[in-house]
């Protein structure tokens, strides 16, 4: 049994790097336009433990979400290996359809499927992935859509729900497969301002009942209520680490306690 | 003016016409979608010498007259390959593969639309590339593609006026056929006009109330952003 759910070594990943280019003309290095080079992703090591709540925060552009999307492997990291359990995800030939059904994926922007209903959205890696009978699949799906209370809303489609019920049900659709984990890209932050609390509500009994979460979000009360450990993110690296009280309190790098100052200040002022 | 319609051995060969017509329109345009289809994900996911072999396909069928496709097809290249093979077999092939170059064009808009976001969520919920595709992007590409199809098949419907010139009795071939008997042009071009246009109107009628029905709920809001 490994140790950790999941662990990142070292990972690396670029932006508007042109690899072939340069390696097919290795004396043109005007090839690569410095200004274009972004470095969203540089030597992040991390590791989570079954149960672990970590919550990645850091200014907008920093690479939060690029990290994120690599521990999901739905991006591919340049260098650095990514651990689910005992098998490194970043060795060629694994079957990362097999692994990412073993992580949920919560994403900003919500990305329900939009021609199938609440239900539908959430029945279909069952039916597909899991290769559920129907009742069965139906069965696990109105459980997760009943967690994350959403049951009024089953035959809607992404179109006819609110934000707030929409990101349950993708919420519902990560957890209804069981997975070891679940990643959660700024869950709250594309809502509008009034419908935030029932999607925080919802991580808030997930994180009651144990689930394993790495969460990149903004919303300091719910981090300080939940979060194991708080990771502080500029610059494409992680800063700081520490429980929240560490943040909330004192930070050590100055520009973890900048970026404290002027959260806290912009939460207090809503 | 118009009695000759009372003719039974006229209405044979209009109803004849009308027949052939419709059945290789719709025969050629489901074609056309299926192989539409899988040159659209070819040119999304392909390496290069495939989507070169593609482009070099449509622009063939796309750029050239539908009637010297046809020509060619029915009586140069079975002469070439010294075979035999049915004339009304090539024309349903011909009518497929013309329409599969405008359908991979539909095709390939409407799943760029929706690609990048519903196939990562796809992925992220463990389903393969090839899973998503079929569970999530062609099922929304084919509903939001209805419109562009209904436009496909009026004009492959008139296209198969060109069929009368390679020797088959389809609309236009029925209506020679019956000007050559009773030499009153202007009543029988009217009456093969006003078959096609009841045939185009009803069938796009019901394509219409079809894509008003499978369309994906706020599709439009999201089609604007």
């Amino acid at each position: 049994m490994a140790d950790f759910v999941m662990e990142a070594k070292h990972v690396y990943k670029t932006y508007g790097y042109k690899k072939t280019k340069l390696e097919k003309n290795p004396n043109q290095q005007n090839c690569v336009n410095a200004a274009s080079i972004v470095e969203a992703v540089k030597d992040v090591s991390i590791k989570i433990k079954k149960g672990d709540i970590k919550l990645i925060f850091g200014p907008s552009g920093s690479g939060k979400s690029t990290f994120l999307r690599c521990m999901a492997m739905l991006e591919i990291p340049d260098k650095g290996e990514i651990y689910l359990g005992d098998e490194c995800l970043t060795k060629p030939g694994v079957d990362l359809n097999k692994a990412r059904a073993r992580i949920g994926f919560v994403f900003q922007h919500i990305y329900l499927f939009r021609h199938l209903t609440a239900l539908g959205n959430v029945e279909l890696a069952l039916r597909q992935v899991l290769k559920l009978p129907k009742e069965e699949a139906r069965k696990r799906a109105l459980a997760a859509l009943a967690e994350v209370k959403v049951l009024d809303c089953i035959n809607k489609y992404p179109s006819q729900m609110s934000g707030g019920q929409a990101q349950r049900v993708g919420i519902a659709r990560a957890i209804a497969r069981n997975p070891d984990i679940i990643l959660l890209d700024e869950p709250t932050s594309a809502l509008d301002p009034e419908l935030t609390g029932e999607v925080i509500d919802t991580l808030r009994d997930l994180a009651r009942e144990g689930t394993t979460m790495l969460i990149v979000s903004h919303e300091m009360p719910f981090a300080r209520e939940v979060a194991d450990e708080m990771i502080f993110y500029d610059e494409g690296t992680i800063v700081e680490t520490g429980p929240p009280s560490l943040f909330f309190n004192a930070p050590n790098t100055d520009r973890a306690k900048k970026f404290m100052t002027r959260i806290i200040n912009r939460t207090t002022k809503e | 003016m118009f009695e000759f319609l009372l003719n039974p051995v006229y209405q044979g060969w209009l109803i004849q016409g009308l027949l052939l017509t419709v059945e290789i329109t719709l025969f050629g345009v489901l074609i056309g979608l299926g192989l539409g289809t899988l040159l659209a994900i070819g040119d999304i996911y392909g390496k290069k010498p495939l989507k070169a072999a593609i482009a070099l396909y449509v622009e063939i069928f796309r750029g050239s007259p539908l009637f010297v496709q046809l020509f060619l097809a029915v009586y140069t290249v079975p002469a070439i390959l010294n075979i035999q093979i049915d004339h009304g077999v090539l024309a349903f092939l011909v009518f497929g593969l013309n329409s599969a170059g405008y359908q991979k064009g539909y095709m390939k808009g409407a799943m760029e639309t929706i690609l990048d976001d519903q196939m990562q969520a796809g992925q992220s919920v463990g389903m393969s590339k090839v899973q998503t595709l079929r569970h999530v992007i062609l099922p929304q590409a084919y509903r939001i593609v209805i419109p562009s199809w209904t436009n496909e098949f009026c004009s492959l419907t008139k296209s198969t006026a060109t069929l009368a010139f390679v020797g088959f009795l389809d609309l236009v071939g029925a209506g020679r056929s019956i000007l050559i008997n009773n030499m009153q042009i202007l009543p029988v071009w009217i009456v093969v006009g006003l078959i096609y246009l009841a045939w185009i109107t009803g069938f796009s009628k019901i394509m219409d109330i079809i894509y008003e029905k499978k369309k994906i709920p706020g599709i439009e809001l999201f089609m604007q952003s």
